[in-house]
């Protein structure tokens, strides 16, 4: 049960995990370089690590431990030239966003280890459709029961980090309407979802252990939850988030969560509600449809508003607290951002409006990651 | 009873019955080839080709071969399009290793055969011109056999890549060596000096030509695949008739127009490149009238000879690959691979070796033999060689299609 023992972390420490897309210089499709673009960076001194991830199309960027948004984001920062040097190296692109706009889904291969392998074999096609990128914040928690309580209050701000990290709305060659179509794909698998209502980690155990018992899961990364714990790292990690199109951007929403929990920790505002995982899915939805311009069902006080406005009033209730880590000037440029109604979906979307085609978007959207444009 | 109705025997061939019996013989042969042997399909159209063709059965005479000769024009033009448009600048001003290992690969090759053909006696301006054209690799059998895996990886990138750069480099190179052989032939400098310079600018100017009315044709139609598709064949079709009428070469002519394209083309109002079943048509056509027109012939007189030349120019590759590949980022054990996958000498060396025949005789006699020799055995176990080699490097797609 090793596994399971959490392991305190210094609180709102601050790590983020980058999901990439790796493209064809010639047409802008997605690429099978990842396993090259790893060896050239195997050979570079990198302050984060670079990971294979499910398909040879993508690469995951891991940070390490901040305890600021700023040094967070100069090292993702450095990460990124140099795997946008390397790629260069071999002719492939590097991207943000959280779908690739128009590859075939079927064209997918597996990077072959075994892990990705026995997804593949589980999943069959769910496993190739899972090509798609998201952003993983992890925020450090001093002790188990304390990410639960976590778990629970940061439920209820899961459209907000949908919103503001949208950046799929084009999937398979189609505009989908919505502003992230990626969380849709990962609907589809059986341990989607959020966790179950339990009080403290001990319930928490009690929970993982059935559910090893009935042989659903082996580990705890077979969750594929909204937000779950992280005991070896001692972390909750907050899973619904795009990729953004830019690294800065990563940062911003990296700091949000750390505001988050540094608030609720800090007061305790609320005690854990059943009500915020009844109006939870149909939040989920608007949010991913629709971004900030969408409802969200309060569940607290058990009234409807505009999610945009929600954020809004979410960020000036923490802003004490993210005065005090230094997140203050991160929460000031994503208010700004909801205020004039952008994201990076709409930015992708006016990208396809004046250039005409999906792989102009994802050209452009490259360029914008690598700082090119 | 007046039965003028009736058609007169024997029918007479016409082009569209020509056409549909080589397309059908071709996609017989190659789903066979495919199916029963496990060899790639341009092997069975070539493989058809060489059944049909003078050397065997004689269905498909020289002169019928001559006259079809457009179509194999067109085909390549096309292939040596797709083959420019794929060559990105960009790409070697990320990694300027790649450029300096393409060129190696090109000089290297160059090298050996030059070498090993002076060392067994022949003259070294006739070395020299047949060093050229042996240096490059087969456009059409590359792009061909990686569409068909559905390759795509760092090998096949670079197999594209090389085969652009070789194919240039023989051309210019064997464009420089001919007024040698002119000088030999006494048939005066105005040939000697004006022919080359003629060739060469005249299809770089027809290619810049092309691509400037491609580029402003697409950006008039805007970003409709189905257009730019049709776009893209009429400005092929109709360069490489350009190049034809001007006594130009279609190759350099076709390669300038697709590098131009996806090089100048800074607002991007070209889509990226889809040839799909419209491009299948000329491939089974090309492969099938390549076959017919292969010459065996020396591999009875000098057959270690033409043996010997495929080797030392896989060596000499091999060698410039291995020594600067990895400064480029080929991966561990991808050097031997990519040379592998450029073996098939090119098709073009049938063009080169008449071009060359014509200004000397001594060429045309046993070298010019050798050559094509090296050319059929290339044309039929190339395809292998580059099947085997994409393969093995885990680029071809898995299933049916590719793996």
């Amino acid at each position: 049960m090793d596994e399971m023992n959490f392991r305190p972390s210094a609180e709102i420490s601050l790590g983020i995990e980058l999901e990439l897309q790796l493209l064809r210089a010639h047409d802008f499709d997605l690429s099978r370089g990842a396993a090259d673009l790893l060896e050239l960076l195997e050979k570079r001194k990198l302050p984060g690590a670079v990971k294979p991830e499910i398909t040879e199309s993508m690469v995951e960027l891991n940070s390490s431990v901040h305890r600021h948004h700023g040094s967070l984001r100069d090292e993702l920062l450095v990460m990124r030239d140099a795997v946008v040097k390397e790629a260069g190296v071999l002719n492939l692109r590097v991207a943000g966003g959280g779908s690739h706009p128009f590859h075939d889904w079927a064209d997918r291969r597996i990077f072959p280890t075994g892990r990705f392998r026995s997804i593949l074999e589980r999943y069959g096609y769910l496993a190739k459709q899972f090509t798609v990128f998201g952003q993983h914040i992890h925020v450090g928690c001093p002790g188990g029961d304390d990410a639960v309580y976590l778990i629970h209050m940061l439920t209820r701000y899961v459209p907000h980090f949908i919103a503001l990290s949208a950046a799929s709305p084009f999937y398979q060659g189609e505009d989908t309407q919505f502003q992230s179509s990626r969380l849709t794909s990962i609907n589809a698998f059986p341990l989607a979802g959020h966790m179950p209502f339990v009080r403290d980690w001990a319930e928490f155990i009690e929970y993982y252990d059935k559910m090893r018992g009935f042989g659903i899961v082996a580990s705890m990364k077979d969750f594929y939850w909204d937000i779950r714990p992280k005991p070896e790292y001692g972390t909750v990690e907050i899973r619904v988030c795009d990729t953004p199109l830019t690294v800065q951007r990563a940062a911003l929403l990296g700091a949000y969560a750390q505001a988050l929990v540094a608030y609720h920790l800090a007061e305790r505002p609320r005690a854990p509600a059943r009500a915020v995982y009844l109006v939870n899915s149909f939040n989920r939805f608007e949010a991913s449809r629709f971004g900030c311009r969408g409802d969200l069902i309060e569940p607290y006080e058990s009234r409807r508003k505009k999610l945009g406005q929600d954020i809004l009033e979410s960020i000036e209730t923490v802003m004490p607290h993210a005065l005090q880590i230094g997140a203050a000037d991160a929460l000031a440029e994503l208010a700004a951002d909801v205020r004039h109604g952008y994201s990076d979906a709409n930015w992708l979307l006016e990208c396809h409006t004046e250039l005409g085609s999906l792989p102009d978007v994802v050209r452009e959207s490259a360029a914008r990651w690598s700082a090119l444009a | 009873m007046d039965l003028s109705f009736l058609p007169q025997l024997p029918f007479a061939l016409s082009a569209p019955v020509m056409f549909g019996a080589l397309l059908a013989a071709g996609l017989v042969a190659g789903e066979a080839a495919n199916r029963y042997a496990s060899l790639p399909r341009i092997t069975g159209y070539a493989l058809a080709g060489v059944v049909l063709g003078p050397q065997l059965s004689g269905l498909l005479s020289r002169e019928v071969l001559h006259a079809l000769s457009v179509l194999i024009d067109l085909s390549v033009g096309l292939i040596v399009f797709e083959l420019g448009f794929r060559f990105d600048w960009d790409w070697l001003k990320r990694n300027r290793w790649l450029l300096v290992t393409a060129v190696a690969e090109s000089l290297f090759g160059f090298g050996a055969i030059f070498g090993a053909l002076v060392y067994f006696g022949f003259e070294p301006a006739l070395a020299a011109g047949a060093a050229a054209i042996g240096s490059a690799t087969s456009p059409a059998v590359v792009m061909l056999v990686a569409h068909e895996l559905r390759a795509e990886g760092q090998i096949t990138e670079r197999a594209l890549l090389f085969t652009a750069v070789n194919s240039v480099f023989a051309y210019v190179a064997l464009t420089l060596v001919l007024p040698f052989l002119h000088l030999d032939l006494h048939q005066g400098w105005q040939q000697a000096l004006l022919r080359p310079p003629y060739i060469l600018g005249g299809s770089l100017l027809a290619g810049a030509a092309a691509c400037a009315l491609m580029l402003a044709l697409a950006r008039w139609l805007g970003k409709r695949e189905d257009r730019q598709f049709v776009l893209l064949v009429a400005i092929v079709v109709l360069t490489v008739g350009v190049a034809r009428s001007l006594n130009l070469s279609v190759m350099v002519a076709l390669m300038t127009l697709g590098m131009l394209a996806r090089n100048l083309d800074r607002r991007h109002v070209l889509m990226p490149l889809r040839l799909g079943y419209g491009g299948q048509l000329f491939f089974v056509i090309l492969f099938v009238l390549t076959g017919a027109g292969l010459e065996f012939g020396a591999w009875g007189t000098a057959a270690w000879l033409v043996a010997t030349l495929l080797v030392v120019r896989f060596l000499g590759k091999a060698l410039a690959i291995i020594v600067f590949g990895r400064l480029s980022g080929v991966r561990t054990g991808g050097a031997g691979l990519l040379a592998i996958a450029l073996l098939p000498m090119s098709g073009l060396a049938v063009g080169m070796v008449r071009d060359a025949s014509e200004l000397s005789p001594a060429f045309s006699g046993e070298l010019g033999g050798i050559l094509l020799a090296a050319v059929a055995l290339s044309e039929l176990l190339g395809p292998l060689a580059t099947q085997f080699a994409l393969r093995r490097a885990g680029e071809a797609h898995p299933g049916p299609q590719g793996g």
